[in-house]
């Protein structure tokens, strides 16, 4: 471990580069302000980047994120630390704040890796793609996508064999595996929490077959299919490579269940399984597209057009909760279900499901904190103190939520979000830099 | 990046101790692409085909499949004629 003793000064400290967090440090860094960004994976962009199309525009993801990344890793206002999370944050008297900062080896030199692939090329090693959602492999010195930024490699020390392969074929000579975890204590004014969501774990319902059933798969394992960057040469069945011809979607996995702990609705899963539906039928023309669906809810601008289209398209939406999923021999999947229209349980035959899951809060946001609380809501959701007159307040003054973090939300309100947090955070910085001069 | 010209991978090799799974996966890995590159060198396949053909479950085989595809070693070729099942063949420089 390598402690560096000098003390870095920011005026924010933006802690997750998703969409949500990206925004907030663009917005902070445009008005003069300098902004650390952190985040804890190899990769800016969090969820979104990995996205096929966006609703309802079906605007191609990629497009809209890669420029806004491009745009914060040359931005001279910001520094972006991948592998990097912030913890033991302290509010000083006078406002401002410390926080230690660690990042985790990459066991690449960033700077000098040009993402030739030559590394990856040598590496004889095969282990699942965590980008790819387990779909397909990836090696141990790997670049996590093309898009990835920084588009550097980076060694899986965890499966790594060490043969060497890959520092005798890089031809600048970054591989490092003498690099080791480096901790940072910086000074900011103001901190933005847009940690993000983590999607539910569908092996929590057993009865839908996750994990023991290849052809149940997660919506965002369906998102990956229908990316540009996917992992199949087009849409399989993971269980034998067949193209599916009658796909099922299963709305509600783990949102509004208490059963399993996630009361509320999680905002999107209508919208992006309509997506989905609608990609889907540009991608398979022959195939049946079904949603399962409690209520539909499409409340944003242009949700309702867009679940018509879909209806138009011929999607068929049946409104019912699904009971049960059982397999059959040939890998094909039979769905039990009360159908609420006719009142009666039904079933049906599909050859591949896909589940629509929900999102849940990521945990461990309020230990970041040390001498203030950072509260919760009931659903363990940041806290908006004052959700009507100053939406990003948190409960510890100079700490502003953005995106998800707060709730569940789809793009284009994370991003409006994150403009309420740099605006806030903006403010603040400007009244502790006004207090700190006049002292 | 060399200490001197000693590379970096034995001063880790030093240190850190690689799990025999980490071992053993590779050895599996390396043994299914050969066999694999074995297979379609012979023909174009289907998973079905290959799963029968190396006697191996076909949702393997299309993860070891794919993981070809992404690494170059395999190149997709026409649909069966029932539009089910993509055959794979070796790629010129596989």
């Amino acid at each position: 471990m390598q402690e560096n003793q000098n003390i870095k000064e920011y005026d924010a400290l933006v802690i997750g580069a998703g969409i949500a967090g990206g925004e907030a440090a663009l917005n902070l860094a445009n008005v003069g302000n300098k902004v650390l960004l952190v985040d804890k994976e190899l990769t800016v962009g969090g969820k979104m980047i990995l996205l096929s199309k966006v609703f309802p525009t079906l605007d191609c993801a990629a497009c809209i994120t890669t420029p806004k990344v491009s745009e914060i890793a040359r931005h001279s206002g910001i520094t972006t630390l991948t592998s990097t999370e912030a913890s033991d944050i302290i509010q000083k008297d006078d406002g401002t704040f410390e926080a230690l900062i660690t990042t985790q080896p990459r066991y690449v030199v960033v700077e000098d890796c040009t993402g030739c692939q030559l590394c990856e090329e040598a590496c004889p090693v095969n282990v699942e793609d965590q980008y790819q959602y387990g779909l397909v492999g990836r090696k141990a010195a790997f670049i996590p996508f093309s898009i990835a930024s920084p588009r550097a490699a980076a060694i899986d020390i965890e499966n790594c064999t060490l043969c060497g392969a890959c520092e005798r074929a890089c031809p600048t000579h970054c591989i490092d595996f003498t690099q080791t975890v480096e901790k940072y204590t910086i000074k900011c004014k103001s901190v933005v929490v847009a940690t993000g969501f983590q999607l539910f774990d569908p092996t929590l319902i057993p009865r839908y077959g996750f994990g023991r059933f290849k052809n149940v798969i997660t919506s965002m394992q369906m998102e990956r299919q229908l990316a540009p960057t996917r992992p199949f040469n087009t849409v399989l069945r993971p269980s034998d490579g067949k193209m599916p011809d009658n796909i099922a979607y299963v709305l509600c996995t783990g949102s509004r269940d208490k059963t399993v702990g996630t009361p509320i609705c999680s905002q999107v899963c209508c919208m992006y399984s309509t997506k989905q539906a609608q990609l889907l039928m540009g991608a398979l023309p022959m195939a049946d597209i079904t949603l399962y669906y409690l209520h539909i809810r499409a409340f944003g601008k242009g949700f309702n057009e867009f679940y018509a289209q879909a209806q138009s398209m011929g999607v068929e939406y049946v409104k019912g909760k699904v009971a049960k999923i059982t397999e059959k021999e040939d890998g094909n999947l039979i769905l039990r279900y009360e159908d609420i229209n006719t009142g009666k349980v039904t079933e049906t035959e599909h050859d591949m499901v896909v589940l629509s899951v929900g999102i849940l809060p990521n945990e461990g946001i309020t230990k970041l904190f040390t001498n203030r609380k950072l509260e919760l809501d009931p659903f363990n959701y940041v806290s908006q103190s004052n959700p009507l007159e100053s939406p990003a307040m948190t409960t510890i003054e100079g700490v502003f939520v953005a995106g998800v973090a707060s709730a569940p939300m789809d793009i284009p309100d994370s991003i409006l979000s994150a403009g309420a947090a740099s605006s806030e955070s903006a403010n603040y910085i400007r009244h502790i830099s006004k207090k700190t001069l006049e002292v | 990046m060399s200490e001197g010209n000693k590379k970096t991978v034995l001063i880790m090799k030093e240190k850190h101790q690689v799990p025999q799974d980490v071992k053993d996966e590779l050895k599996f890995f390396v043994k299914t692409k050969k066999a694999i590159l074995k297979a379609l060198k012979e023909k174009r396949m289907t998973v079905p085909e290959l799963s029968e053909e190396l006697n191996m479950p076909k949702d393997k085989v299309l993860y070891f499949t794919m993981s070809l595809l992404k690494y170059g070693f395999v190149a997709v070729d026409e649909i069966d004629d029932m539009d089910e099942y993509f055959y794979y063949k070796i790629k010129d420089n596989g």
